[in-house]
């Protein structure tokens, strides 16, 4: 394969990623998708990829967040800048760190899985039977793997974000009622409408890339050719790797550029 | 595909997501309840605006701090059609108390971090700030001192360099000092250091050797002249006796000054007389006169009564 044809196909899987995405976006508004069916698909996707897995990643984001928040007070006291260090904590660890890691957990444990799992449907005929018995596969497996994983971002991100504002808060002042003031004055001055809405958002897509890329890669496998799952797997999970680098970058240009 | 052969799906599950989804929308509801009572949303506020020839540094959610705690932020930055810049502010109401109306707005910047909006109130007791408004603010930024700061210290600096560099006026100044020091320090000592050079010296050296030996030989004429002078038969004695003649001629002399004086008395005696005949000579004169008038004047009687005669000579006898 030539580099000419292997940029064509990164190209060519790219458009299908969004050909996908905008079909699922489709879906997803069309009220025929939410059936018991598909709820009952979502609310044990969000049980793997979020419940599952919430003690253990807040514990391990606590643990992270508190290194980090004790590097930055400790560093920006030594250079007299303590005023300023609450804020970058919540700036750097809460606004981007958290949300970031949260989709890459998710796009770890969730996304690999969902790639395989539809590259085997694929392979297996199954989706060619659902369209042969008219059954749109967008509606009935895609949409509610799409929403869960979309819920289980959004919800890992703010059980997180609210433990590690904790944390931050007792770093800097210990267990003392008293920074209560400041520390509401530092969350006025960061979490302005304009920041919640972008955090909002960007969790939103997050949410969204970590299904959508890795169901798109999976479709790209070959019925009757097993041999194709693998390179799906990997064309998805990179894809997936710089949709994510590519919405914290937007997003961090938009709101600093 | 199914997953119950790896983890098993237990029985509440909808609960349970239901729970975590419940629970992550409450949070962030809360979180934004929060974060908009943190900003103030739910407590009545007044407005200031403070006016400022330059807002550069003032960014909006800046605190405005009295007293170090902050009591109000920047809610708009906007610059007037004048070219000013208006800061401005939102207080809430339970902290506008300590705003009067002559309190004074700075608005500082330091080296490090933004800008600071600071109120002093000198006057607790005075009338409070009414809302709406309008001050200036003074302006005090450190990073507009710096340049100034720096090419004072650079001029400095260069004067430093100037004095010290290499044929500097100090480094010649060091070295003369260096040159005296060790010409002190050397065989002429202090003398070789304030005469220059160790010849000048050395002829200062000889020169008080030589005035010595004068000084010797001198002590040696001293002597003599003292014997010649003082001795018996000496300069003295000679005058003594010179002295004693010059005495004795003198009281000769003085005897003869007293003959002087008697001649002279009889002198005096003779121009006494002299005088009075002088006197006697004025007296006969005047008699003369009256009787040469008293001729002139019959002259003119006789004149007179003598009309023919022309001849108007007369024969003096």
């Amino acid at each position: 394969m030539s580099a000419l044809e292997d940029t064509f196909a990164w190209f060519r899987a790219w458009g299908r990623a969004a050909l996908f995405a905008s079909a699922a976006a489709a879906a997803a508004l069309s009220l025929s998708a939410y059936t018991a069916r598909t709820r009952a698909l979502a609310i044990r996707e969000i049980y793997f990829n979020a419940w599952h897995v919430l003690p253990g990643f807040t514990l391990f984001m606590a643990l992270l967040s508190m290194v980090v928040i004790r590097v930055t007070i400790g560093l920006a006291r030594d250079y007299g800048l303590a005023q300023f260090a609450l804020e970058l904590v919540f700036r750097a660890v809460v606004l981007e760190l958290i949300p970031l890691l949260a989709a890459f957990y998710v796009a770890l444990r969730s996304g690999a899985s969902i790639v395989t799992e539809v590259a085997m449907m694929r392979i297996s005929g199954e989706l060619d039977e659902l369209f042969a018995a008219h059954i749109d596969p967008y509606e009935r497996e895609f949409v509610p793997r799409i929403a869960a994983a979309a819920i289980s971002v959004f919800a890992l991100t703010i059980v997180s974000c609210t433990v590690v504002m904790c944390v931050a808060y007792l770093v800097t002042y210990g267990a003392n009622p008293s920074g209560l003031d400041e520390f509401a004055r530092t969350v006025a001055r960061v979490f302005g409408p304009r920041a919640i809405a972008g955090f909002m958002l960007k969790s939103f897509l997050f949410g969204a890339a970590v299904a959508v890329i890795p169901i798109a890669a999976g479709l790209d496998a070959m019925r009757d050719h097993p041999e194709s799952v693998p390179a799906a797997v990997m064309g998805g999970m990179v894809r997936l790797f710089v949709t994510l680098a590519l919405i914290e970058l937007l997003s961090l240009a938009a709101k600093y550029v | 595909m199914e997953r119950d052969g790896f983890s098993p799906i237990p029985k509440n599950l909808q609960f349970r997501v239901g729970l975590l989804l419940g629970l992550a929308i409450m949070v962030a509801a809360g979180f934004i309840l929060y974060a908009l009572y943190a900003r103030g949303t739910f407590e009545a506020t007044q407005r200031l605006t403070l006016v400022s020839d330059n807002a550069e540094g003032v960014s909006l959610g800046m605190d405005l701090t009295f007293s170090g705690f902050p009591i109000g932020r920047v809610v708009r930055i906007s610059l007037a059609d004048d070219g000013r810049a208006r800061i401005e502010l939102e207080v809430p109401r339970r902290d506008a108390r300590w705003l009067r109306v002559t309190s004074i707005f700075t608005l500082e910047r330091g080296i490090v971090g933004g800008a600071r909006i600071r109120a002093f109130s000198g006057n607790l007791q005075d009338p409070p700030l009414p809302d709406g408004a309008e001050r200036p603010v003074l302006r005090g930024d450190t990073q507009e001192e710096i340049p100034r700061m720096v090419a004072t210290l650079r001029s400095t600096l260069e004067n430093i360099e100037q004095l010290t560099g290499p044929g500097g006026t100090l480094q010649a100044s060091l070295a003369n000092l260096r040159a005296a020091t060790e010409r002190v320090s050397g065989r002429h000592g202090a003398l070789g250091a304030v005469l220059g050079n160790d010849e000048d010296a050395k002829k200062v050296v000889a020169a008080i050797e030589r005035a010595n030996a004068l000084l010797a030989s001198m002590s040696g004429v001293v002597a003599k002249t003292d014997q010649r002078v003082l001795g018996p038969g000496g300069v003295v004695e000679g005058t003594q006796r010179a002295v004693d003649q010059a005495n004795a001629i003198l009281g000769e002399l003085r005897e003869s000054l007293k003959r002087v004086d008697k001649i002279l008395a009889d002198a005096q005696s003779v121009a006494g007389n002299a005088k009075s005949a002088t006197q006697d000579l004025g007296a006969l004169r005047a008699e003369v006169d009256a009787s040469l008038r008293k001729v002139t004047a019959l002259i003119d009687e006789i004149n007179r009564k003598w009309p023919f005669q022309r001849d108007s000579e007369i024969r003096l006898p």
